[in-house]
């Protein structure tokens, strides 16, 4: 994956999870299991969200997911190699943006290929279309505080993209956005998936933005976590934010709420 | 496009901006000479030199004093003392903030080195530097190395403790968004963790100079033969009160010059307080 030539589009890869259990053990109290046996399977290219109350381990799947912390039993399997650690291949988006204060837009798309040795112009080049794409053209010198919330969420979007991962990991990366802008950018990242077909994986707690972007929504249980359900989401693709007016969507929104609730 | 927006409003702010700190330092300077107006009135309300000298009779004294030696036998002008004072604050200024940098680091990283240095920093810290200058005159003398020792020890808890709160306050997803985008521990630890806790080591740094010029004049007047406390502490023993306003302002213009190139620096590291 480090190789010095990329490859030419990025592939999306499938997700494989087998009976993945993690607990946190805490000074002298009671371990508190946060994931209890999930079973899931995510194809390429396709969008997932994992859907629950908080605190039922939906973020630490994420992060197991990522390899930010390990799971105690169980098999996580991203694009046919097991994980066993943080790595380019799968792309995070946190809740906040999480963009170094310190540098630039630009210079906070290529930390990524220049911590990896492959700043080549060739990659310089494809930073740039990425900014374009997610609409920083004019604001590549600015720095993140003097960009506005739903700006730093795109820039973390192009810092990610240019490392073409096969999968991307989002732990409810829109929460902390106000109603309007957080409207906008899941236009933007419906767009996006259209337009790519990276395999998502995406965090949230609300019903409406599952049933919006998800082809499947994985409903989560109380803690500790396990799967519940895993619906299907049959809108017709490209889906739109209008969408959101019609009798289907509805319905399949009712369809998730009454798993959730059950 | 809320982007180009953005964009062309950050071009076009910049000489608002620019005619903003302008105008504040005017305010600045009105400030200062409204203060010396005030001391000029009051000096000739009081019409003795020896309370309070009026600001000409200062300024003519700070100039002579540059160049003229005090006293007249075996002394030193101005320029040489405030020469004395800042070498002695810069080497033991840095040489306690390398150790701070290194000793608050090893704290965070290390378990163990918290545990052990954390109960050692809270005892010392509280201490004013001035209680040790005895000791640190029995033990090294009254030389260069007691003067540089007292900073030393004055410097090394503020920054330590200020490395250590920076490090401690780095944002962990700031850590994994490094990770994940491919960067090894290695380049995370210097380039995210190390880098990210900067302004803060330089807050720390910029507290540790203000206390650094209370050690050294406090030191000065007590065991020396130069510096700018021991020529205050000399004009004050023979009364020459415009000698001990020049020497006082001798410290506010190193110490105005010193904090400059801290906030300076604290400008370079840190974008969001560029304005």
């Amino acid at each position: 994956m480090n190789a010095v030539t990329l490859p030419e589009v990025a592939r999306p890869t499938g997700v494989r999870l087998r009976d993945v259990r993690k607990t946190f053990h805490r000074r002298r109290r009671a371990g508190r299991a946060a994931l209890d046996g999930v079973t899931l399977d995510v194809a390429p290219g396709e969008f997932l969200c994992l859907l629950g109350p908080s605190g039922c381990g939906k973020s630490t799947l994420l992060n197991i997911l990522a390899g930010f912390v390990p799971a105690d039993s169980g098999e996580v399997v991203v694009g046919g190699k097991p994980v066993t650690g943080p790595g380019p291949d799968r792309g995070v988006l946190f809740q906040t943006p999480t963009l170094f204060p310190w540098l630039t837009t630009w210079q906070n798309v290529l930390y990524g290929p220049k911590a990896r040795g492959v700043l080549t112009p060739e990659v310089k080049r494809e930073a740039e279309e990425l900014l374009t794409t997610v609409g920083l053209a004019d604001a590549r010198d600015a720095y993140p505080h003097e960009l506005s919330g739903g700006m730093r969420h795109r820039a973390a979007f192009a810092r990610v993209l240019v490392n073409r991962p096969g999968v991307l990991l989002m732990d409810e990366p829109f929460g902390a956005l106000d109603a309007i802008t957080r409207a906008a950018m899941q236009r933007f990242l419906l767009d996006l998936w259209q337009e790519r077909r990276t395999t998502i994986v995406f965090v949230t707690h609300d019903v409406e933005e599952a049933a919006l972007l998800g082809d499947r929504v994985c409903v989560m249980s109380a803690p500790p976590g396990g799967t519940k359900d895993v619906l299907d989401v049959d809108l017709p693709r490209p889906r739109s934010y209008e969408d959101t007016e019609t009798l289907e969507f509805v319905q399949a929104k009712r369809r998730i709420r009454e798993v959730l609730e059950r | 496009m809320t982007a180009t927006q953005a964009a062309t409003a950050a071009v076009t702010d910049a000489p608002a901006r620019r005619g903003r700190s302008w105008r504040r330092v005017g305010t600045g300077a009105a400030a200062l000479a409204l203060a010396l107006v005030v001391w000029e009135l009051a000096a000739l309300v009081i019409g003795d030199s020896v309370t309070l000298p009026t600001v000409t009779e200062t300024a003519s004294t700070l100039v002579k004093y540059l160049t003229h030696t005090y006293p007249e036998v075996q002394g030193k002008t101005l320029i040489q003392d405030a020469l004395i004072s800042a070498a002695r604050i810069l080497a033991g200024f840095m040489l306690g903030t390398l150790a701070g940098v290194v000793l608050g680091s090893a704290m965070a990283g290390v378990r163990v080195v918290r545990e052990l240095a954390d109960p050692i920093i809270s005892v010392i810290r509280p201490l004013p530097p001035i209680a040790f200058i005895p000791l640190l005159v029995v033990w090294f003398g009254i030389g260069e190395t007691s003067k540089i020792a007292l900073i030393f020890f004055g410097v090394l808890p503020i920054v330590t403790v200020a490395t250590l709160g920076a490090l401690d306050a780095v944002p962990e997803p700031l850590l994994h968004a490094s990770r994940s985008l491919g960067a090894s521990p290695l380049r995370t630890m210097l380039h995210v963790r190390l880098r990210a806790a900067v302004p803060g080591v330089i807050t720390g740094m910029r507290i540790a100079m203000g206390g650094a010029w209370t050690s050294i004049i406090a030191a000065e007047m007590i065991a020396a033969t130069g510096g700018v406390g021991f020529l205050i502490l000399q004009a004050g023993n023979y009364l020459q009160t415009p000698l001990i306003f020049s020497g006082i302002a001798g410290i506010a213009v190193l110490g105005f010059l010193f904090d400059g190139l801290l906030r300076l620096l604290l400008r370079l590291a840190d974008p969001t307080v560029r304005r």
